[in-house]
């Protein structure tokens, strides 16, 4: 009855406006969604060509310090290492930004479906699914995908999504299955409307706040794996990414070179750090039995 | 709750339990350091050095001793005809089992060599009585012979077929080692007869390789694939033990003694006084109890356990701690910290490290098309012009490498110190103009695909490289990464034609060009060691002519030519020869050198005690 209660009393404007205000008083929130635009920004830059575009030039200036011209220095085979650092900020966006999208999408239509069709061959199917990818160790998995996409670019955004999306195809379900419950739901069918419209018009938006978070949380995971992935040598291969230059200062550290491990592990960490604050408002926000 | 110590007679009980006890413990860890201290005593006696290597033997058969790691083993294991003198430079052979260097028969087609009596195989159970047995000429021609039977998967044939009458016949015939070759013959217990198809100069460098070592038939057919990790020979070491860490040898002694003669073998006050090789002057080698050779291919490890003073007494300088070693670089000097704790040597590498072009690639090699060929040929010769040398030598060699034109390397006679260098110029107007007259622009330029085996290292030579690109015009979406997951998988796909482009280093297996220019004759396409699958009638016409001829100023004229010829066809981006640096322990003494010597230094090393 509370449920109901919450979900008739509260409709879904409502919500995002009392969201919306709590995580404008949340300090730490907005510290976290700064850094994030911040970022965003950089990005967009880097899109448009309007810095970072010269991150693979070589030069005579091998392992600089920091100078005007270079703010970060230079590494082994003279390339600026704040341009690389820039660079991989779009290259890390990419990744989180595809990753989150495809992989929420694709948990939120396959956990509707089965938290819908609770209890039925459907849904034992795809939990069976969903626990058959989770117990795949994920590096193995992801390396298994990139072998077997051999020479496929996306090959490592591929397996990032097909093991991310079990998590919020798990949450979702579950939160399908507590709103199929609900005397709107009900009525809904009792109007006779067809299981994809109750489906698309009302379970899933009374879902997305859970969207939301997911996506931030998905994004933050995928930017770490591209990292962890891409100095393993099974992530980004031709480009830049944070793991390359992590993978790159493995041999500069031992020459007492730093600069390199210090400004892609920097940046990987003031945007992680930025970004779960950022999801840990939203999800104070959002969390109806949270809101104040 | 009972207490032990309450009744007295209980407590005396447990206190002779505990006396026991005590004691027991007592005599067990006194056990321990009489036996510390016999292991000590054992230590101190003995005269061990540990050597390293940066990377690991796949095999201990010499047959399969295609690696320097492999070499090295085979050469301080078993006996070969000949070696190199220890210290003289250029390199020169002299004779090591043989008795003297061979005689060779006018028209250069039969050498006969005499090999030393009372030289013995070490024991082994499938001698007769467990005992070595002596070694005879019949063991050097059942030697050569397992290179050419197909089960054993010999990789060193290729020195020797068509070249030794009648060999590539009988493996034809079915390798059956009873049968006798016409040109491999022991005439008797001693002597030895090669008779070859056509003159064969470089014959009696392939004496002096691991490939061509001695081993005792009995003992192969009774460990079969085995004897790779298990061989017997009658060099002057006896391995124990082998794994993918560690080789570990103890001293042959039974190893026949010859006094060693420093002078002999090259010594130079001027070059090695500082070493205390004069100490070894007269004595017989070898001269250590046990080597332990450890395979340390991490950079970082391998120092640290050099530099730690108990663990392996021998390193080459890690690229990455260049900058800690080396003070000055022209000529080299090292950090004095480094100079008070170790002894250390330098010199070029007899190899080179080169790009190459695969010439039946359709867009960048040859195909018959003179249109084609001639856009093809300005397009290599754009990027050969792009490339810049000087940098690739300061960010990967820390500038101690030696940039040549061509493919003529400074470690043999023959290199061309007054060759044009104009080949291993950066020219960035040159290669852009050169690209334009042959219509080459972002709309006709074709995809450069790099391929590479992945790792960070070779990810940044490749960074560079499309860094040089960039400068000429080269768009960098039309520069492709292509790396392999491991050496064997990049070396198949340069074998099977599939890379356009690579970049690989050869080393010399013996100071004589005709050892870089069999890169480049038409026949050794691949599979051949003709990575390049370069075919040029004139170059192979020459090649031909040349293989027969002794050194001499006309082979030399020959050999040059050939080597303008690859230069001027822009098949190859040649050349850089790396300098290394040699780091050893002060308590050791030695001349380290791992170039076409190959190991043969080991049996002369000492440790002062």
């Amino acid at each position: 009855m509370n449920h109901q209660a919450t979900y008739k009393a509260q409709p879904s404007h409502d919500l995002w406006f009392r969201a919306g205000q709590q995580l404008i008083s949340d300090k730490l929130g907005i510290l976290g969604a700064t850094i994030v635009l911040l970022f965003l920004f950089i990005t967009i830059g880097v899109w448009l060509g309007l810095w970072g575009q010269n991150w693979s030039e070589t030069s005579d200036f091998f392992n600089q310090s920091p100078s005007l011209r270079h703010w970060f220095g230079t590494n082994a085979i003279g390339q600026d290492i704040a341009s690389r650092g820039i660079y991989a900020t779009k290259v890390a966006f990419e990744v989180g930004l595809l990753v989150a999208v495809c992989a929420s999408l694709l948990g939120t239509l396959v956990g509707a479906v089965a938290g819908f069709k609770n209890n039925t061959w459907l849904d034992s199917s795809l939990l069976w699914l969903m626990g058959v990818i989770d117990s795949i160790p994920f590096y193995l998995f992801v390396a298994a995908i990139a072998y077997a996409m051999k020479g496929f670019i996306f090959s490592m955004h591929m397996a990032m999504i097909l093991v991310f999306w079990t998590e919020t195809a798990r949450v979702i379900r579950g939160e399908v299955i507590k709103l199929n419950q609900l005397e709107f739901i009900e009525s809904a069918v009792a109007m006779g409307q067809s299981q994809i419209k109750i489906l698309l018009k009302h379970i899933i938006p009374n879902v997305s706040h859970l969207l939301i978070i997911q996506s931030t949380l998905i994004f933050v995971a995928a930017i770490k794996s591209e990292v962890i992935l891409s100095f393993l040598g099974l992530g980004v291969k031709d480009g830049i990414s944070w793991g390359l230059m992590i993978a790159e200062s493995t041999n500069d550290i031992q020459a007492g070179y730093f600069l390199n491990f210090f400004v892609a592990s920097g940046l990987l960490f003031i945007l992680v750090i930025g970004f779960n604050l950022f999801s840990d408002a939203l999800q104070d926000a959002l969390d109806p039995k949270l809101q104040k | 709750m009972i207490c032990l110590f309450k009744a007295p007679y209980l407590m005396k009980l447990n206190q002779l339990l505990l006396f026991l006890f005590l004691g027991l413990l007592s005599a067990c860890q006194q056990q321990d350091n009489n036996d510390g201290n016999m292991n000590h005593e054992a230590q101190v006696d003995k005269k061990i050095y540990r050597h390293s290597e940066d990377g690991k033997p796949t095999s201990l058969d010499p047959i399969k001793a295609s690696t320097i790691y492999s070499n090295l083993m085979a050469v301080n294991i078993f006996d070969t005809l000949y070696a190199y003198k220890y210290l003289k430079r250029p390199y020169e052979l002299k004779p090591n089992l043989a008795t003297q260097m061979p005689t060779i028969s006018d028209d250069g087609l039969t050498y006969t060599i005499e090999i030393k009596p009372n030289v013995y195989f070490t024991p082994h159970a499938s001698f007769a009585g467990g005992l070595g047995r002596e070694v005879k000429a019949k063991d050097f021609v059942y030697s050569i012979k397992r290179s050419f039977d197909p089960a054993n998967g010999g990789t060193g044939a290729w020195l020797w077929q068509g070249k030794i009458l009648g060999i590539d016949q009988w493996k034809a015939d079915g390798a059956n080692y009873d049968q006798v070759i016409e040109g491999l013959k022991a005439l008797d217990d001693y002597t030895i007869q090669i008779k070859l198809t056509q003159p064969y100069p470089q014959l009696i460098y392939t004496l002096a390789m691991g490939f061509s070592a001695i081993t005792p038939r009995e003992v192969v057919e009774s460990l079969g694939q085995e004897f790779g990790s298990k061989p017997i020979g009658s060099g002057p070491f006896i391995l124990t033990s082998f794994n993918s860490e560690t080789a570990y040898l103890i001293k042959n002694q039974d190893f026949r003694a010859e006094p060693l003669d420093i002078y002999f073998e090259g010594y130079d006050p001027a070059k090695h006084k500082s070493y205390g090789l004069e100490s070894l002057q007269g004595k017989n080698a070898p001269f250590i109890d046990e080597l332990e050779v450890h395979f340390i291919n991490e950079s970082s490890s391998r120092w640290h356990s050099f530099t730690k003073g108990n663990e392996i007494q021998y390193t080459t300088v890690p690229k990455d701690k260049q900058n800690a070693v080396i003070l000055q670089h022209d000529p080299i000097l090292v950090h004095p910290q480094i100079s008070k704790n170790y002894h250390y040597t330098y010199g070029t590498e007899a190899g080179f490290v080169y790009h190459g072009f695969n010439m039946d690639d359709p867009t960048f090699g040859m195909r018959g098309d003179e249109e084609h060929d001639k856009n093809s040929h300005a397009l290599r010769c754009a990027i050969r012009k792009a490339h810049n040398w000087s940098q690739k030598n300061r960010a990967f060699y820390f500038g101690l490498g030696q940039v040549f034109p061509g493919i003529i390397p400074p470690s043999v006679p023959e290199f061309d110190p007054n060759l044009s260098t104009e080949s291993i110029e950066l020219d960035i107007e040159g290669a852009k103009t050169l690209l334009a007259e042959h219509g080459w622009n972002n709309d006709t330029l074709p995809e450069f695909e790099y391929h590479v085996t992945g790792s960070v290292l070779q990810k940044q030579f490749y960074e560079q490289m499309r860094g040089f690109l960039n400068k000429i015009g080269y768009p960098s979406n039309l520069i492709k990464y292509k790396p392999y997951p491991s050496f064997g998988q990049f070396n198949k796909a340069i074998k099977n034609r599939q890379s356009p482009f690579f970049f690989l280093g050869w080393t010399l297996d013996y100071p004589d060009a005709e050892n870089t220019l069999q890169l480049f004759y038409g026949p050794n396409q691949t599979p051949g060691s003709n990575n390049f699958n370069y075919s040029n009638p004139a170059f192979d016409q020459l090649f031909e002519q040349s293989s027969t001829m002794l050194p001499s100023p006309q082979r030399t004229a020959l050999y040059r030519q050939m080597n303008q010829m690859v230069i001027d066809d822009c098949v190859v981006i040649s050349g850089l020869a790396r300098n290394k640096i040699n780091l050893w322990h002060k308590n050791v003494i030695t001349f380290p050198d791992r170039e076409i010597v190959g190991g043969f230094h080991l049996r002369y090393v000492d440790i002062k005690q």
